[in-house]
């Protein structure tokens, strides 16, 4: 039994070498595996990619010789956990998601390891592993200000618009709204019509909701990363909050204010709500012909645009070493086949919707897989992380202060929405609190 | 010594016996805290060393930002100095009381009810009695995604069931005059079996000859109860209340998933407030000075069970 457990295992392991040419560095001579016997704790939030990878761990193991634990609990959780443990420098993980709103705290504050020298380094990373394959702008997030790389990007996904019930829309003879004037507009249309709510958003409102401050001509702080001064109660600001609670309020469906990306994702299948913003990963969840009922009626677009222009928000996560593992190199080694060319195309082929290479973002099987009743996702979540980065308006989401300021923002439009403050109340209170929040935090503003 | 020794000389063999015996019981106890000792230094050091890890970090203003910059005590009372200017954490207290007022209120309520219901010698009403005892011992977290699920307009059978009979009812998690109400409900669904079991305990090593003479003498149903049967259990009753009260503080899980702490602030009991504040700002020592606020009303509130002599097994 034993003998055909490492017949398989050997098996497995030429297979992936074929594979994975870029781990064959760590397949010694004769067989000889360079990590037999080194545990590798790897963590990061459930997500699709992850959960695929968990899928294809024996190969990884079968090529390195490594034993991998990967613990991948929900998003808050993982954060919890993540900051706390980088915090103390700690060796209880060797691979760790870069979570894009910690990003900036955990880079600058020495929590990770920069991976340049692992990447230049021949007898660790191959030169067709190509890190330059993944988008700049997905990459700009896991660089630290030392210039150096500290987390190779896995998904990089745009805020997008959508409409569940595009034929609603058309029924009443209007286009997909491409101005916030638009979007009252067509929402006092089509509000439920067939039962269906016209808007629901994510309650997470400091990543929802800014795309809409930005449109109104406000901003989060002053210029962030420089002047990280909050300017939530400017008169754009309030406008903006205004606005915003107003769509949930006026057409979101009853407990709008309670929905989470889940519900919200569920809620565009079923064809419950019309129109969001949410992310391209969940997005694409609506071209399951097995479990969407909207895939023949979806529309997507980019999020509206306001007095002040378009501003998608825009999302990274990637993999990084703490400082602390004492397995760096097996770390290494596994960042490298889990994003390699080899596995991100692998993923793609099984489905997966938000690639951060360029090479899988163009590919033909990627980009048929996101033409979703006609709407080209992958092109709109592209030119939506090209204008993120030209613009830097996401410059505001990676300074280490921003889970505060976050957390005022999602306070803010709940206090609206739910009818406890006005908009100018709203705004007010979060200034206040975002200043004091910051104060505590030790920045001078 | 010399007059002790004096007085000692002419003892009775009574009171020579007496002494022996004192003698024997003062070795007995020092072998049983010798036995003991080790336990309880185990103990002791499990639950007392955490705790002053908890109110040393709390005279700190440690943060996981800069873990080493922050851990130093030149303002040790700075944390407990801004706790009475942070309108958020006042806030929190008096959510937290009206939280706990109402809970306890309605587990007291509906676990006396249905124990009086269910006091009675039948198979039937055991079976229901052991059905009751399922919400009590469901992972906290289950009993929350149960009301999530419930409370979800769109996918909630019970407002599904409302609104076929014509009575929709809004979402009571995004209304914020519903929504601490809405906690306390499903608080209550949790544990009201815990007051249930306690009192059926009582109601059934009560004695039956009292409630018969006083059935003979003509009272009434209510009067029973009234002067009888609740002087009898309400002993049991205050214990009940006091732990439910003390578990109040530690509201977590239903919060967390339900309403998150809002719609704004309406939900935000004390603990989740320190939990804000250390994992979401990871503001460590400021979140351990509301943890240690909480443990010293928790402390109070366990001194009262002790004054009331409810736990005061020294007297039995």
């Amino acid at each position: 039994m034993t003998q055909r457990r490492h017949l398989l295992q050997a098996a497995t392991g030429i297979g992936a070498s074929l594979l994975l040419p870029g781990l064959s560095a760590h397949a010694q001579p004769g067989g000889a595996r360079r990590f037999q016997g080194t545990t590798l704790n790897v963590s990061t939030f459930s997500a699709a990619y992850p959960r695929l990878l968990q899928q294809w761990l024996p190969e990884f193991e079968a090529l390195s010789g490594a034993k991998v634990n990967f613990d991948a609990p929900s998003f808050p959780v993982y954060n919890q956990r993540a900051d706390l443990e980088l915090s103390t420098k700690g060796s209880a993980y060797d691979v760790v998601n870069v979570t894009f709103i910690y990003s900036s705290r955990w880079i600058d504050s020495g929590w990770l390891t920069p991976l340049d020298e692992f990447i230049a380094n021949p007898q660790h990373t191959p030169a067709d592993w190509d890190v330059n394959d993944f988008l700049s702008g997905a990459r700009a997030p896991e660089t630290g200000r030392d210039g150096k790389l500290y987390g190779i990007p896995w998904t990089a996904e745009a805020l997008l618009s959508v409409s569940s019930r595009f034929d609603l829309v058309q029924q009443a003879g209007l286009a997909f709204p491409d101005t916030t004037d638009d979007l009252v507009k067509v929402l006092r249309a089509v509000n439920k019509k067939e039962r269906v709510a016209g808007f629901v958003s994510d309650n997470h409102y400091g990543w929802t909701f800014v795309p809409y401050l930005h449109a109104f001509g406000g901003d989060v702080f002053r210029k962030a990363p420089d002047d990280l001064f909050p300017t939530l109660d400017t008169p754009e600001a309030v406008a903006a909050a205004d606005y915003y609670a107003n769509l949930i309020r006026e057409f979101g469906p009853d407990g709008a204010i309670t929905y989470q990306p889940d519900q919200v994702t569920q809620a565009l299948k079923l064809g419950r709500v019309n129109f969001s913003d949410a992310g391209q990963l969940h997005l694409a969840q609506l071209g399951d012909a097995a479990t969407s009922k909207t895939l023949k009626t979806v529309k997507f677009g980019f999020v509206p645009k306001g007095p002040a222009g378009r501003f998608p928000g825009t999302a990274v996560h990637g993999l990084g070493i703490p400082a602390g593992s004492r397995n760096k190199e097996a770390a290494w080694a596994f960042i490298q086949w889990a994003l390699s060319k080899q596995t991100t195309r692998r993923a793609v082929a099984a489905g997966y919707g938000s690639p951060a290479r360029r090479s899988d973002i163009d590919s033909a099987e990627f980009r048929s897989r996101q033409r979703i009743n006609g709407n080209d996702l992958a092109q709109l979540s592209l030119d939506s992380i090209a204008q993120a980065e030209r613009t830097g308006h996401m410059k505001y989401r990676t300074v280490s202060v921003y889970p505060q300021v976050d957390q005022q923002l999602n306070k803010a439009i709940a206090l609206i929405a739910s009818g406890q403050a006005n908009a100018r109340q709203a705004m007010q209170q979060a200034q206040a609190q975002s200043i004091a929040e910051l104060r505590r935090a030790g920045q001078k503003i | 010594m010399g007059a002790a020794n004096t007085l000692a000389a002419p003892a009775t063999p009574g009171l020579r016996a007496a002494h022996a015996s004192r003698g024997w019981q003062a070795a007995r106890r020092r072998a049983f805290a010798f036995g003991l000792a080790p336990a309880l230094i185990v103990l002791l050091a499990i639950t007392l060393v955490p705790a002053a890890a908890l109110v040393v970090a709390s005279l700190t203003p440690l943060s996981l930002t800069d873990p080493a910059g922050t851990f130093h005590f030149r303002d040790p009372l700075g944390n407990y100095r801004h706790l009475l200017e942070d309108t958020r954490f006042l806030g929190s207290i008096a959510t937290q009381l009206k939280l706990s007022a109402a809970s306890v209120a309605l587990q007291l309520a509906v676990g006396l009810a249905l124990a009086l219901l269910l006091n009675r010698p039948s198979r039937v009403l055991g079976a229901v009695r052991g059905a009751f005892l399922i919400p009590m011992v469901l992972p906290p977290i289950v009993v929350a995604l149960i009301w999530k699920i419930l409370f979800t307009p769109d996918v909630s059978p019970l407002h599904h069931a409302l609104e076929s009979i014509g009575w929709p009812v809004r979402s009571l998690i995004a209304n914020p005059d519903t929504a601490l109400w809405a906690i306390a409900f499903a608080d209550t669904w949790q544990w009201f079996p815990f007051t249930m079991l306690m009192v059926l305990a009582a109601l059934q090593m009560m004695p039956a000859d009292p409630l018969e003479a006083a059935s003979l003498d003509g009272a009434s149903r209510w009067q029973l109860f009234r002067y009888i049967v609740f002087p009898h259990i309400r002993p049991v009753l205050v214990v009940c209340g006091l732990f439910r009260l003390i578990d109040s503080f530690k509201a977590f899980p239903l919060i967390f998933v339900l309403t998150d702490g809002g719609p704004g602030n309406v939900t935000e009991v004390t603990n989740y407030y320190g939990f804000i504040q250390a994992f979401n700002f990871s503001y460590w020592g400021y979140a351990s000075a509301i943890a240690t606020v909480i443990l010293a009303g928790v402390f109070a509130l366990s001194w009262l069970v002790g004054r009331l002599g409810w736990s005061d097994h020294g007297k039995h």
